[in-house]
């Protein structure tokens, strides 16, 4: 698991690349946890190159949510494949969390 | 043994007789000589006399004498002294103490021969009893050869009894002398065999050496009663012409002086082959100490111990800890604290540079010429800092200090690394041990989990003639996430439940086990699925840590109204076969996971759905783990492989149906188990007419 950030502005992008398994995700869980993180307003995941998510990834998303939303920082996925979209769906997070096809409608939706 | 003790009896009993058969017929001889008179008495008699009685003593000593199988040799020689070389001190005794036998010796000449004969039987017996006591001190750790070589000096030695036998005058054959000569210098061979000198510690050998040295005077005192008499006119018989006795005399003689000088000589270096031994016996208690489960505490005490004792210092301490901290415990003899604290900071002085290198043994022969030291005032000359590490792990420092210049030599620090490589290796022993014991404890413990988890999941459901169940459920590690469970409301109606719960192993199955719980607990009150899903949220909010959630569905079967309502929460879609339309299909209901959503508004994210069933119908209910589970190529088993299996074995029982889907996501996977893996098959059956 691979995990980079880059940032413009208020946006951090998070480009996840590999499987997010039960250890993987402590390392997204301490990014995710990084005070810093809150100066940004818009938070876009990439998830092109995710090819697994296990529970305890859906989880670390799943705990920061709630933090997110109450400090208005949107929580944008973008670029997911098929399978990986599908575990967000059978769980109902789709309806929670925002999920596009592209990094441009990420942009878009954040702008909002 | 009863042969031994036979032979034992025997020969004592010969010996006895014909010592007293030899004495009447010496006498007989000497009265014969002496008036003149014939009588019953042969010289060929006394002869053959002797040599039966020689044989018997010998005989008898043969199989007195037992093997020596300890190192113990003071006691034999005690032995031999006692009870062979006393009768020459006794002799000894009466002759020089009453000075009168003498004179009535040579007025007398049947107490002459009388007490020549006593001398001979003392003679006689102290010979045997030290040439056996011999054999057995040659054959101490015995070769085959050496065994072999003493048997036929044994034999040899036996056959010059012939000389007397056939009464040849020995001396007349120069031939016969050499013989003997040669069987002689073979005794001398043999007496170079001392190899049990070298057992016996400083003060065994001094004993030794006393009781070998009055052994010598016994032999002496013999030899000279002995060959006193032998020429005296008044004497008939003469033992001197006995080749046999000449020979394991000198024999006696050779062996004890060459074990005398041997010891006498060995003397300086015991104290060496003493220190070895202890050496050795030392290192054999360090490896056997965790055989007889001593802890860490008590190796380093016997490393220090057995160090001190092996390297002669005069001030030693043992630092060691965990990685040797400044606080470590110590064992200190004879180093004064502040000594102690003087040296270790010349010490970080003065190897500033090679601090890195910890494993590095430090020695200084000279302390007072040197330059870090010279200031100290000590009063020791050397100093030797032994560390104690391994790859892995520091263990501590040992330094040694002697008050002698050069005090450490390459063979001493040999000695001393060899202690603390060992003491290393047995308190890494020690601690792998107590790490596999714990290791034992957790999986026994974790064997428990498994089995309380495992009652907690039914085994087998309530039988009916309305339906099938059959359930399949295998953890990925001993205790898992996944489980299902079923209550009875009703006469005619049954709730089935199934979950999975976030992450893997105890934490897991512990929220597993509430999830139960909470099940039997809510569903006393006879709730909707949906209604379940959201109290069933709202208790779960309130334990589940923030990162955990659960997946679950609930099905209320009623099969008097022939209908399911379930409720979906997050968890796998429900796969169904209609056998009504012929058509296999998912339900597409929505709804979120348990502990994702805490609050109130979770009511809004839980949609209930009720479906009318007709009988035939099959319903296959399942955790992540099956439709997840991957090949060897990584390629996930997939919801669509799931409904083909079901749209081609519907027809069949639950129970098979079940086998043939498990079957084949093992052969898919090819029996690799990355997750829990759960799954139950419902098939409905017509509604019995009497029901």
């Amino acid at each position: 698991m691979k995990i980079k950030h880059t940032i413009s502005d208020n946006t951090i992008t998070i480009s996840l690349d590999g499987e997010l398994d039960a250890s993987s995700s402590v390392m997204l869980d301490e990014e995710l946890s990084n005070p810093s993180i809150m100066m940004f307003s818009k938070i876009l995941v990439d998830c092109k190159n995710l090819n697994y998510i296990s529970s305890a990834g859906l989880g670390v998303f799943i705990s920061h949510l709630q933090r997110f939303e109450d400090a208005q920082i949107k929580l944008i996925f973008f670029n997911m494949q098929e399978k990986v979209r599908n575990v967000f769906e059978i769980l109902g997070l789709d309806l929670l969390m925002t999920i596009v096809g592209s990094y441009e409608e990420a942009v878009t939706i954040a702008n909002d | 043994m009863p042969k031994d003790k036979r032979i034992k009896r025997l020969s004592f009993f010969t010996g006895c007789v014909s010592w007293v058969l030899l004495l009447v017929n010496v006498l007989f001889l000497a009265r014969q000589r002496h008036e003149g008179e014939a009588n019953l008495a042969e010289p060929y008699l006394n002869n053959l006399l002797s040599v039966i009685f020689i044989l018997s003593v010998f005989l008898y000593q043969r199989y007195r004498v037992h093997a020596q199988r300890t190192a113990e040799f003071t006691a034999p020689l005690q032995a031999v002294l006692l009870k062979g070389g006393a009768g020459a001190y006794l002799t000894a005794l009466l002759f020089f103490g009453y000075p009168s036998i003498q004179e009535m010796g040579t007025n007398n000449v049947f107490l002459l021969d009388a007490f020549y004969q006593v001398l001979f039987g003392f003679l006689v017996y102290f010979l045997a009893k030290a040439f056996y006591t011999w054999r057995q001190f040659i054959l101490y750790q015995k070769t085959k050869d050496l065994m072999t070589q003493w048997k036929w000096f044994e034999i040899l030695v036996a056959l010059s009894l012939l000389v007397p036998l056939l009464n040849v005058e020995y001396m007349k054959h120069i031939f016969l002398i050499l013989d003997l000569g040669l069987l002689l210098a073979y005794g001398l061979y043999l007496s170079v065999n001392l190899r049990w000198v070298a057992f016996l510690s400083l003060d065994k050998k001094w004993l030794s050496i006393f009781l070998l040295a009055a052994i010598l005077l016994s032999i002496v005192l013999f030899s000279h009663f002995l060959f006193q008499y032998s020429d005296s006119p008044e004497l008939v018989v003469d033992y001197t012409d006995n080749p046999f006795i000449l020979i394991t005399l000198a024999f006696v003689f050779c062996y004890t002086l060459s074990s005398l000088l041997v010891a006498l000589f060995s003397l300086p270096t015991s104290r060496v082959f003493e220190q070895k031994n202890a050496d050795l016996l030392s290192f054999q208690r360090l490896t056997q100490s965790i055989q007889q489960g001593q802890n860490e505490e008590e190796v380093y005490a016997l490393l220090f111990e057995s160090v001190i004792k092996a390297s002669g210092a005069d001030a030693a301490w043992l630092e060691y800890g965990e990685d040797a901290k400044p606080s470590a415990r110590r064992h200190n003899e004879s180093a004064p604290d502040p000594l102690v604290q003087d040296i270790k900071r010349a010490l970080a002085q003065s190897g500033k540079d090679k601090q890195a290198d910890w494993n590095h043994i430090f020695i200084n022969n000279d302390l007072r010429h040197s330059s870090t030291f010279k200031d100290l005032q000590l009063p020791f000359h050397s100093l030797l800092v032994m560390p104690l590490a391994s790859n892995k792990r520091r263990y501590g420092h040992l330094y040694l200090l002697r008050e002698v210049e050069q005090g450490f030599d390459q063979d001493t620090i040999n000695v001393v690394q060899s202690f603390t490589n060992q003491t290393v290796l047995t308190i890494e022993n020690l601690r792998l041990l107590e790490e596999s014991l714990q290791n034992e404890r957790y999986k026994e413990e974790l064997k428990i989990a498994s089995l309380v988890q495992d009652r907690l999941i039914p085994k087998t459901f309530p039988t009916d003639t309305w339906f099938e169940i059959s359930s399949y459920s295998q953890a990925a590690k001993e205790v898992g996430g996944d489980f299902y469970d079923f209550l009875q409301l009703s006469e005619s109606r049954i709730a089935i439940i199934i979950g999975d719960v976030s992450g893997k192993g105890i934490s897991a199955a512990f929220h597993m086990a509430q999830m139960k719980g909470i099940f039997h607990g809510l569903m006393q009150q006879d709730l909707l699925p949906d209604e379940f899903m959201v109290q069933a949220n709202s208790a779960l909010s309130r334990c589940l840590e923030r990162t955990s959630f659960i997946t679950s569905a609930l099905y209320i079967i009623d099969y008097k109204m022939q209908g399911v309502s379930f409720a979906r929460a997050g968890h796998c879609h429900t796969l169904y076969y209609n056998a009504m339309m012929e058509d296999t299909f998912y339900f597409q209901t929505e709804g979120l996971g348990l502990g994702i959503i805490r609050d109130a508004s979770y009511a809004k994210r839980i949609h209930r759905l009720h479906y009318d069933y007709n009988p035939g119908d099959v319903m296959v209910i399942y955790t992540d783990g099956i439709i997840e589970a991957r090949s060897e190529d990584q390629e996930e088993y997939g919801e669509d492989r799931l409904k083909y299996m079901l749209s081609q074995t519907y027809h069949l029982e639950a129970e098979d149906i079940k086998s043939a889907i498990m079957n084949d996501v093992t052969d898919f996977t090819n029996d690799t188990l990355h997750d829990d893996q759960t799954l139950l098959v419902i098939k409905f059956k017509p509604r019995q007419p009497n029901t």
